[in-house]
């Protein structure tokens, strides 16, 4: 194993969450995830090269693992729009009712109906990422950020309502 | 009782909790687990289309040398002129090939903005595509016109086509009419056929990545 995979795969242990994170949110089953996290990994290696070390490791990674989720497509109708938190495998089971548990999975779902521009907003701004880091890892200004992110939090509101109202 | 329509539903209050439960049911990757990721195969587009471009610089370093010996050992002056054209437009075909390649691994290799990188995506594979095209229908007029006038125009008969012209007993008027009027067909049929298979392959994933591109206007 050369010095640099090696870097590389230290690098990327270390910073698998980032990896998980963007294949749950974006992929809705499992074989589906192992899959993105693979082009993940190998689109990371692919471009470590590039990699300067002038940014983080990990805003690097989010960059490409966004790139990567963002243009993965599956053919299948796997990906279809979920269109109960009963459809969700994760979230089929044990529903409490009147917890923040409950809360947490009717946001949770709305999150995962966002389009998937949105969610790499979303999934950044969770990591307490500013927006104008968030720009720079999007590619649109700090103000576009900031208002597409305020409309984002009202959808996110009103579906969070919806899907609580259902569980 | 849920009392729902008090409850606060803001992603703040929740930021924390959504963190974990991304995280839910993720095994924990080793190091071996991810050396032996690497060894695997992308499944991307811009890989397919590697694979795509490398077999058609593959089939025309396999057509140019055959096309142009064809060329040079046929006994028809046709033939000649048909297989040498042929295999010389497939060298600057090969060129193009090679130019796509390289555009599309410097693509592959750099970390771009989401915005950017859509917008390279999207180029790239309508480059490609165009390129593709152009390549399939720049071949149409050799294939058919071209054939057609050297093959009337050739002054050492063909047995085989002999036969065939007389055992049919067609007259002349109608064997060039039928063959204008097929090649007409081959023709129009090739390029709806072309058209709807790029179509096909690229066409609704480049639409969607428009979508997708159109969503980061700047407002």
């Amino acid at each position: 194993m050369g010095k640099t995979e090696k870097d590389f795969i230290e690098l990327l242990n270390q910073n698998q969450k980032i990896i998980h994170k963007v294949c749950n949110l974006y992929m809705n089953w499992q074989e589906d995830k192992e899959d993105l996290f693979q082009e993940i990994t190998l689109q990371a290696w692919k471009a470590f090269n590039q990699f300067r070390g002038d940014a983080k490791f990990s805003t690097w990674l989010y960059r490409v693992a966004l790139n990567t989720a963002i243009t993965f497509f599956r053919k299948d109708k796997k990906n279809a729009f979920i269109a109960t938190v009963s459809d969700i495998p994760e979230l089929a089971i044990h529903l409490e009712r009147d917890s923040i548990e409950d809360k947490t999975k009717a946001m949770y779902q709305a999150i995962a109906e966002l389009s998937k521009i949105d969610k790499a907003i979303v999934m950044l701004y969770l990591e307490d990422y500013s927006y104008a880091e968030i720009s720079e890892i999007i590619g649109i200004t700090a103000n576009n950020i900031a208002v597409k992110m305020n409309r984002i939090k009202v959808k996110l509101r009103e579906a969070t309502l919806k899907n609580f109202e259902r569980i | 009782m849920k009392g729902s329509k008090s409850i606060t539903m803001e992603l703040d209050d929740l930021k924390g909790l959504i963190n974990q439960k991304l995280m839910e049911g993720s095994p924990k990757m080793t190091e071996g687990n991810f050396t032996e990721l690497l060894k695997g195969e992308a499944s991307s587009v811009i890989s397919k289309i590697k694979k795509s471009l490398w077999f058609e610089i593959a089939c025309c370093a396999l057509v140019v040398p055959l096309f142009i010996g064809i060329a040079f050992f046929s006994s028809y002056s046709s033939m000649k002129i048909y297989f040498g054209l042929f295999g010389v437009i497939f060298i600057p075909f090969t060129l193009i090939f090679f130019y796509l390649l390289r555009k599309i691994n410097e693509f592959d290799q750099s970390v771009l903005p989401i915005k950017q990188n859509l917008h390279q995506l999207i180029k790239m594979l309508e480059d490609f595509t165009h390129r593709y095209f152009q390549f399939n229908m720049a071949l149409l007029p050799i294939c058919f016109l071209f054939a057609l006038f050297l093959g009337y125009n050739e002054k050492e008969p063909i047995a085989v086509l002999d036969n065939l012209y007389s055992k049919l007993k067609v007259t002349k008027s109608i064997y060039i009419g039928f063959i204008i009027g097929y090649c007409i067909a081959m023709v129009v049929g090739l390029i709806y056929l072309t058209k709807w298979y790029i179509r096909k392959l690229y066409g609704k994933y480049i639409e969607q990545l428009k979508l997708l591109l159109a969503e980061l206007k700047e407002d």
